[in-house]
């Protein structure tokens, strides 16, 4: 086991019921401790099916995956306490307020009274939303939706958290606070896993890479070597060289 | 214990600030058993209470035509309107729809009668060897006697039925009793002073109508309210069946499911919450929908609910009824894809078990065929469970078979739903 690893996945294979053809093919890649790791690839490459498997939601077939050195298989509630995700829907619930949907995630990770009530107020002042926490979800804009989805995802303090699409339809402001604070969480000594088609945005933000198409890693490292060593200029020249032109959807 | 209480604090929440779903969770269901309670008070009073109208046209001024009336006043089934037309103009009457059904008894219809029971006594005696029967007045045996009996097209069956028992059991005590009175002239059984001793006959055989149970036996009929009342409320429960699926699928369509299932501890505290939450929602319909059955319906003119004396029975009722329409809830919003499949299927499904449970129309007018099916329906089971404590006084013992099938349905529908989601996921 590799101490410095905070997730480790060996030969994952996940072939879904009724498919011939494995989603997520004998994969295997290590996330360091303190890293942004960013999992790139086109629809459909497997992206989500390994986050899915690493987060609990689903099962793999075969392979064995380890969190902050537990096991996913024999740990997964423990695995689950460390863990913060921040899906690519706005998953909170539109008539209650923020502080609403915020108290009551944070009562699902056990969080309770005066030290609920002081991780909600800190969170809400970074994202800039302290004056709205009375409000309805329902009256935020995108951006907002998008900042307060990202404090649910955060506010329990993980050790790993998953991001899957983050900045998706946001203005530039957003996007903007949104990666200053994935990279003040990331300084604080949270591991971030990130998935985006933004591949700017993956290549200013994420220490590691991993590219994924048809269930295959096809190549991993730190964004800037990976670009040298293909002799490309931006990261998103790399993606398309190495997982080519042609149309998925 | 927090997550399941926070998961209760959202939901009501959530339903709280729901104002459509309020109107069609609380609103909805006291209007429909008002209006149900309403609308169906005379169809119930035909079989329980309602006087049918009948014109009487007595043109006899004899024992025939006063018995008839009386008959008809005693047998408390008709509201008769009494006067003297010809039968052109109450043929007229009747077609103007004054009028559903008319009796006119001829002028001398007593006399008739009695001639014609006067000959057959006559011919009886002779044949039995009394030689003498000079003291029996003789008259024309050609005189027909014909009792009119006029019916509208839209006459029930069961009227025309009442009308003729009532006519022929009047008629037959009259020939009864003139058939006596002649076989004592006969034998000349008069006392000295010359009075005949001639006793009305009496009934040998009294029918008494003995309730089952102790209430007031008016109360305990099956009224409009008694039927409608605890039949919408089970309607209105298990119409929860839409919010609460509709809450399961936009959890699932906008990543919420998705996050608590990321989320430490057990998916099923979750779901705990969210049927506790739904199960408070249908104990607080259920109280306010017996509420307007006890205070709101007899303001318009209806009877007032009568609910037994077993509270903690009709908490049981409640209960497993409520349980049982939110397992049914989580069932669809687990097999359904989207809202509107779900909420077309959920509210058409309900329609179907409520018209096989008898909350529309009694079981007991049901056809025989359909008797079996109504024995699946949840909202039959709930149904019987509330007829049980509201018209037979029942008791917790006697609703607990009823109370077990809702369980198990309700058992039987979160472990359906469990399994499929399951079998999805992995």
């Amino acid at each position: 086991m590799n101490a410095t690893a905070a997730i480790e996945v060996k030969n994952l294979l996940k072939t879904y019921k009724g498919s011939a053809i494995p989603a997520v093919n004998s994969i295997s890649f290590t996330v360091e401790k303190g890293s942004i790791f960013g999992l790139l690839g086109p629809n459909g490459a497997g992206k989500t099916t390994t986050i899915s498997i690493l987060c609990g939601l689903s099962k793999a077939s075969t392979g064995d995956v380890t969190l902050m050195g537990l096991s996913l298989k024999k740990q997964l509630n423990e695995i689950k306490q460390l863990i913060g995700v921040v899906p690519q829907e706005i998953a909170l619930y539109p008539t209650l307020t923020a502080f609403e949907n915020l108290r009551y995630i944070g009562n699902m990770y056990g969080l309770k009274g005066d030290n609920l009530r002081k991780k909600i107020k800190e969170n809400l002042e970074l994202v800039g939303l302290s004056e709205f926490a009375e409000k309805q979800i329902i009256t935020f804009s995108g951006g907002m939706k998008r900042r307060i989805n990202l404090v649910a995802g955060i506010l329990h303090e993980p050790k790993i958290l998953f991001l899957d699409e983050p900045t998706v339809g946001v203005d530039v402001q957003s996007r903007n606070l949104i990666t200053e604070h994935l990279h003040l969480l990331n300084n604080a000594g949270c591991t971030i896993i990130y998935t985006s088609h933004l591949m700017e945005e993956a290549e200013n933000l994420c220490t590691s890479i991993a590219i994924i198409d048809h269930g295959k890693i096809i190549a991993t490292g730190e964004p800037k070597k990976l670009i040298q060593e293909h002799s490309k200029s931006t990261l998103e020249q790399l993606f398309l060289k190495l997982t080519g032109k042609k149309l998925r959807d | 214990m927090l997550r399941l209480y926070s998961t209760i604090q959202k939901e009501i929440l959530i339903l709280l600030r729901d104002r459509g779903g309020l109107i069609i969770m609380f609103i909805m269901p006291m209007a429909m058993i008002t209006l149900m309670a309403l609308i169906q008070d005379a169809p119930f009073r035909d079989y329980q209470e309602m006087r049918i109208p009948l014109l009487l046209v007595n043109n006899d001024n004899g024992n025939l035509g006063s018995t008839i009336d009386l008959g008809l006043n005693e047998s408390k089934i008709f509201e008769i309107t009494k006067l003297h037309l010809d039968q052109d103009i109450v043929k007229q009457k009747m077609k103007s729809g004054d009028y559903d059904i008319a009796i006119i008894i001829p002028e001398g219809a007593s006399k008739i009668l009695n001639s014609k029971v006067s000959n057959f006594v006559t011919k009886k005696l002779n044949e039995a060897g009394f030689s003498d029967t000079s003291s029996i007045t003789k008259t024309d045996l050609t005189q027909e006697l014909n009792l009119e009996i006029l019916f509208s097209p839209e006459t029930k069956k069961s009227f025309k039925a009442s009308i003729l028992s009532t006519l022929k059991q009047a008629t037959s005590k009259i020939e009864t009793q003139t058939l006596l009175e002649l076989f004592n002239k006969e034998l000349k059984q008069e006392d000295k002073s010359g009075k005949r001793k001639s006793e009305p006959m009496k009934d040998f055989v009294n029918f008494q109508e003995i309730n089952t149970v102790e209430t007031p036996a008016e109360a305990l009929k099956l009224n409009s309210v008694q039927h409608n009342v605890p039949a919408w409320t089970i309607f209105g429960m298990f119409f929860i069946v839409i919010s609460m699926s509709g809450s399961i699928i936009k959890e699932r369509d906008d990543g919420s499911y998705t996050r608590i299932l990321t989320m430490p501890g057990l998916y099923i505290t979750v779901l705990a919450g969210k049927i506790a939450a739904y199960l408070l929602i249908c104990l607080i319909q259920c109280v306010l929908m017996l509420m307007v059955g006890i205070y709101i319906l007899p303001q318009f003119g209806l009877p007032q609910l009568v609910i037994g004396n077993s509270i903690p029975a009709i908490s049981i009722v409640a209960i497993t009824a409520g349980l049982a329409a939110t397992g049914y809830g989580v069932f669809v919003g687990s097999i359904f894809k989207t809202h509107q499949q779900a909420s077309t299927f959920g509210a058409i499904s309900v329609v179907i078990l409520a018209a096989l449970g008898g909350i529309w129309v009694p079981v007991f007018v049901m056809p025989e065929s359909l008797k079996i099916a109504v024995e699946f329906s949840p909202l039959y089971w709930g149904l019987s469970a509330f007829h049980k404590l509201f018209l037979n006084e029942g008791t917790v013992q006697s609703i607990l078979p009823y109370a077990f099938k809702l369980l198990l349905f309700f058992i039987f529908t979160l472990s359906f739903a469990f399994l499929y989601t399951k079998n999805n996921r992995s």
